[in-house]
C-alpha cells in the first residue's frame, strides 16, 4: 500500500495542477499579511472599541494569531477550491488519460488502488493547509509578531501565547479534518466520470449551495440544515472555545466522518463496477 | 490451455458486444484475434484483462477464472490494450518503476525491458518526448516487466513505422521462442500470418472461426500454391490422383494447386519424376482469403 501511495504522490507532484493552490496562497497570504500590516490599526481600533468598556488594552493586540484567526474566517469557500484542483484529477485523470489500461490490468486490487489514491488526495489537502499555516503563523508571525489571542465570539476569550500556539494547531488539524471531507467529496465524482472539471463543479456547486441555504432564514431551510455537511464545517472555531468542547468536536467530526465513509462507499461501488471503455 | 473464455457475453445498451464466446489459446502458442472494426476484439481484450465485466460468462487464466479472483488472476500477465498511454510529465523510467512498485517487481527489470525494446538511452526522458511508436514501445515493456507467461497485446504496432513493426515482430517471435504465451490482436493480416501459429476470427460479437491457420486454411480449401510447369495437361492428371492434393486447377497455363506446405516437395519430386519441367512453385494463399471468405460476408450481416 505505501508503494501505491508512493505512485500517488508523484503523480500529484509531477502535475502541474496541483500546484495552483500552491501558488494561489503564495499570492494571497502574503497580500493579507501586507494588507493587515498597513491596515491593522483600523482593525486594532474596530477591537479596543468593542473591548473599551471591560478592559484596559495596553500595547497592540493586532498580531499573527488574530490574523491567522481572521484569515480562516475568510477561505472557506477558496480552500475547498483549491483542494478540489487536485482531488478532482485523483481517478478521473487516469480514466482520460488511459492510465487505467495499464495500471488496471495488473494483479492489483481495484479496492487498493483507490484506497492509495485517497491517502494521497488526504496527503495533499495536509500539505496545502501547513502550507497555509506557515504563511499566516511562521510568517505572518515575522511580520505581525505575536501575543495573546483575543477572540470575540459570543463573549471574549483571551488565550496567552503558549495556549494560542496549542489552540491555532488544534484549529488547523481540524480544518485539515475538514477539508479532508470535501476532499472526499470530490474524489466520489472523480470516481464516477473521466474528467476533472465535472468533480471540481461539483464540489464547489454542493458547497456553495449548501451555504445558500444556511443563510436563508427559512424554516423549511432550517430543518434541512442538520443534513447539510457544510453545518459542521466549523469545528474548527471551537478550538478558541474555553473550556474546548471535546464532545461537541468528537460529535462534528463524527459526522463529517460518516459524510466521508459514505462518500468513500460511494466511490468504490462506482469503481469497482467502472467498465474501462478510454 | 493458458486462458480460456466460456460463454463470453457482454452487451452495451441493447448493442451486443460479445456474445457466447468460447476460446481456448494452447499454452506457447502466438494466437492471433482478427475481426472488423467493431467485432468486439477490444471488449473481449478487456473483460480478458478485467477492465471491463461481462454479463454472462468467464475468463479463466491458468484455471483462475478473472471474474472470481479479480485482478489476482493476472500475476502471470502482461498486457497492452490499444495506444500505450503513460504519465506524460514522467520520465518512461519513473513510469515503469512505479509500474513495479505496484507489483513489487524488483527495479532491475526495469531497465531490462527498456533495453529489450530499444529504449535503454531514452528512459531518462519525460514520455511527452517520445514519438508515438516510442510509446508503444515503452507499452510492450511494461507489459513485459513482472515477467509474464502470458501476453495480450491489442494491437500493438499502431502507430509503428515498417521497422518499428518489424522490431516488435521480431521480439514477439523472440518471447515465443521463451516459452511466453502470446494473444495479439491485429487489423494487419499479412503480419500475423507472419507470426502466428494460431488463429481466431470474430465478426459482430460471435465467433466465427478458430484454430491453427494451416488447418483453417487446408479445410477451407484455400491452401494454394501456384505451380508453372512446361505440360500442364500431364501435370494436371498426374497431381489429380494424389491423396494429398486437395484442389487441382489451370489458370492462363498456370496450375493452382491445393495443398499441405509439407507436401510441396513431394510435389515437385513427382513432377521431375514424370518429366515435367518446373520452372516456378509459389505459394499464393494468404490470411487475408480466409478471413475474407470468413467475414467478407459475415460482416455484411
Amino acid at each position: 500500500m505505501l508503494g501505491l501511495i508512493h505512485n500517488e504522490l508523484l503523480v500529484i507532484i509531477g502535475r502541474w495542477r496541483s500546484y495552483i493552490g500552491f501558488f494561489g496562497i503564495s499570492i494571497l497570504m502574503p497580500l493579507i499579511l501586507w494588507g493587515f500590516v498597513h491596515g491593522s490599526n483600523e482593525l486594532h481600533q474596530d477591537y479596543v472599541r468593542e473591548l473599551g468598556g471591560t478592559f484596559i488594552v495596553i500595547g497592540n493586540i493586532f498580531n499573527s494569531f488574530l490574523a491567522t484567526y481572521i484569515i480562516m474566517n475568510t477561505l472557506w469557500i477558496h480552500i475547498p477550491f483549491l483542494i478540489t484542483l487536485a482531488a478532482g484529477d485523483s481517478v478521473a485523470a487516469d480514466g482520460s488519460n488511459g492510465i487505467f489500461r495499464i495500471t488496471l490490468t495488473r494483479s492489483v486490487s481495484r479496492l487498493k488502488i483507490l484506497v492509495s489514491k485517497l491517502l494521497a488526495t488526504y496527503i495533499y489537502t495536509a500539505t496545502l493547509l501547513i502550507f497555509c499555516a506557515f504563511w499566516s503563523l511562521g510568517v505572518g508571525s515575522l511580520v505581525l509578531g505575536t501575543g495573546d489571542l483575543i477572540t470575540i465570539d459570543n463573549g471574549i476569550l483571551i488565550l496567552d501565547e503558549s495556549q494560542a500556539w496549542v489552540r491555532m494547531a488544534l484549529s488547523f488539524t481540524l480544518a485539515i479534518l475538514v477539508m479532508c471531507t470535501v476532499a472526499t467529496l470530490c474524489f466520489m465524482f472523480s470516481a464516477m466520470v473521466n474528467n476533472a472539471v465535472g468533480p471540481i463543479i461539483g464540489t464547489m456547486f454542493l458547497i456553495i449551495i449548501s451555504y445558500m441555504i444556511m443563510g436563508i432564514p427559512l424554516e423549511i431551510f432550517e430543518k434541512i440544515e442538520p443534513y447539510l455537511f457544510v453545518k459542521y464545517f466549523n469545528v474548527w472555531w471551537d478550538a478558541f472555545k474555553d473550556p474546548i468542547p471535546w464532545g461537541e468536536i468528537g460529535k462534528k467530526l463524527g459526522i463529517l466522518g460518516l459524510y466521508s465513509a459514505g462518500f468513500f462507499c460511494i466511490a468504490v461501488y462506482v469503481f469497482l463496477k467502472k467498465d474501462i471503455k478510454t | 490451455m493458458i486462458l480460456e473464455t466460456k460463454n463470453l457475453t457482454k452487451s452495451f445498451g441493447l448493442r451486443k458486444a460479445v456474445y457466447s464466446l468460447d476460446l481456448a489459446i494452447p499454452t506457447g502458442a502466438i494466437y492471433g484475434f482478427l475481426g472488423p472494426n467493431g467485432s468486439g476484439k477490444s471488449t473481449t481484450i478487456r473483460i480478458m484483462t478485467a477492465l471491463i465485466s461481462p454479463d454472462k460468462g468467464e475468463v479463466i487464466i491458468q484455471g483462475k477464472s478473472v471474474q472470481a479472483h479479480g485482478n489476482m488472476a493476472l500475476s502471470d500477465v502482461g498486457a497492452l490494450i490499444e495506444r500505450a498511454d503513460f504519465h506524460k510529465h514522467l520520465s518512461g523510467e519513473t513510469n515503469l518503476q512505479m509500474l513495479a512498485r505496484m507489483n513489487g517487481t524488483d527495479f532491475t527489470r526495469v531497465q531490462t525491458v527498456l533495453d529489450r525494446t530499444g529504449l535503454g538511452t531514452r528512459g531518462q526522458d519525460k514520455v511527452k518526448t517520445y514519438s508515438q511508436g516510442m510509446r508503444q514501445r515503452l507499452g510492450i515493456a511494461q507489459a513485459l516487466l513482472s515477467n509474464p507467461k502470458l501476453l495480450i497485446l491489442d494491437e500493438p504496432t499502431n502507430g509503428l513505422d515498417p521497422q518499428g513493426m518489424k522490431e516488435v515482430r521480431d521480439l514477439i517471435c523472440e518471447l515465443s521462442s521463451e516459452g511466453i504465451t502470446i494473444f495479439i490482436s491485429s487489423h494487419l493480416l499479412d503480419e500475423v500470418q507472419k507470426i502466428c501459429s494460431h488463429v481466431a476470427m470474430i465478426s459482430l460479437g460471435n465467433l466465427i472461426t478458430a484454430g491453427k491457420i494451416e488447418d483453417l486454411l487446408r479445410d477451407s480449401d484455400l491452401l494454394l500454391t501456384e505451380v508453372h510447369v512446361n505440360q500442364v495437361a500431364d501435370a494436371v492428371q498426374l497431381l489429380y490422383n494424389q491423396p494429398w492434393v486437395h484442389r487441382c486447377e489451370t489458370n492462363d497455363g498456370v496450375l493452382h494447386i491445393g495443398i499441405g506446405q509439407d507436401k510441396i516437395t513431394d510435389m515437385v519430386q513427382l513432377l521431375v519424376q514424370n518429366h515435367i519441367e518446373v520452372s516456378a512453385v509459389i505459394p499464393k494463399t494468404s490470411l487475408e482469403d480466409l478471413y475474407l471468405s470468413k467475414l467478407g460476408t459475415e460482416s455484411q450481416i
